[in-house]
């Protein structure tokens, strides 16, 4: 698993949780993976929306003007399932040399 | 590492828009454009660490781009841009730098629009995107630039209607001032028509790609322009101006009916 399927993985699993909107999603990723700018997890999140894993709507912001919420679709759950698996198999991977 | 510099959120929207506009189709640079509107204007977002926490603005507008799309743009771009600085070279300097046996200068401009117009028409109906309705901006454009060819044309028309080379009526120095002049304004016009044509071709990319239309027009007036100024120099004087005008005008209407229809394909 490379890092950019990593940070799929966890937009997906952040997703999952509920629709969110940009900065929403963009923020706490950028929290968990300081080095990688926000713009790359947006770019990443609008070839998932390409790829039909997320759709898009909009509705009223907090006061201020609408904004644009990203939700999961099934394909985009399907993708988290696969995802999900390939991540504990790595984590048993590497668990099996004794990493913590 | 480089410090990266800081920017204002309008600088940053401004910087990103410029280039994603340049990457992308009209409708997924405006998507990307609202997307990142509206994450930089966030009320939490520090302007202070904008470039540190979303990234340099073209960087950013890089990672959405296609590559492969985008090089080729590059490559049609570049052939496009060559051919509008040969228009602009010939039409300044009435000669050009490089001589084919097999074929009479005067048609060298006539080839830059003969590959110009079907590369770019076809690239950009098949890459480019319609992005609202038509610009009155554009036809605004297309009638000037339209009425300023015509303009020349029909003037270097009157101009060789009353030359008659072998006598030279007794007013010769105003006629000569007469043709000094229009010399001149083929030379000024050939370049801005160029250059005209090099602001439809970055238009058609980056908002509409019926600005096209504006880069046929301003390309078919430049090589009309080349080609007239190219027979001037070769002319023969043995032929009066009539006979001239009528060869010319021979050769020059179906050039000018294929731009213009070039112009109506780019439109729709």
């Amino acid at each position: 698993m490379l890092k950019k399927d990593l940070l799929e993985l966890c937009l997906l699993q952040l997703l999952a949780g509920g629709d969110k909107y940009g900065y929403e999603v963009l923020t706490p990723l950028r929290a968990a993976f300081p080095d990688t700018q926000e713009s790359a997890i947006y770019a990443l999140l609008r070839g998932l929306g390409k790829a039909g894993c997320t759709s898009w709507y909009m509705a009223p912001g907090g006061g201020g003007p609408d904004r644009k919420y990203y939700k999961l679709t099934p394909a985009g759950q399907a993708r988290l399932e696969e995802l999900r698996d390939q991540w504990r198999v790595m984590r048993d991977a590497i668990a099996s040399f004794g990493v913590e | 590492m480089k410090q990266a510099k800081p920017l204002t959120k309008e600088q940053y929207l401004k910087k990103f828009s410029r280039a994603v506009r340049w990457r992308l189709p009209p409708q997924e640079s405006e998507d990307a454009i609202s997307d990142y509107r509206e994450l930089i204007f966030q009320e939490e977002r520090d302007e202070a660490k904008l470039v540190e926490e979303l990234g340099e603005p073209v960087q950013a507008a890089h990672l959405l781009t296609d590559v492969k799309t985008y090089r080729r743009w590059l490559k049609i771009f570049a052939v496009l841009a060559v051919g509008l600085f040969l228009l602009a070279k010939w039409a300044w300097m009435a000669r050009s730098s490089v001589y084919l046996s097999f074929a009479e200068e005067w048609w060298y401009p006539v080839w830059v629009m003969a590959v110009g117009l079907p590369l770019s028409l076809y690239w950009f109906r098949r890459y480019g995107q319609k992005n609202g309705p038509l610009s009155k901006r554009l036809l605004v454009s297309l009638a000037v630039l339209l009425a300023a060819g015509v303009g020349i044309l029909l003037w270097f028309e009157r101009l060789t209607g009353i030359v008659l080379w072998e006598q030279l009526p007794d007013g010769a120095q105003q006629l000569s001032d007469q043709v000094h002049l229009w010399l001149t304004a083929e030379m000024y016009a050939g370049v801005i028509c160029a250059l005209t044509a090099l602001a439809g071709l970055v238009l058609a990319k980056c908002y509409d790609r019926r600005w096209l239309a504006l880069y046929i027009l301003g390309v078919t007036v430049a090589a009309m322009l080349g080609f007239i100024i190219f027979h001037l120099k070769y002319m023969n004087l043995d032929y009066s101006g009539a006979e001239m005008l009528s060869e010319l005008t021979a050769r020059l209407i179906p050039i000018g009916a294929l731009g213009l229809l070039g112009t109506g394909v780019a439109l729709c």
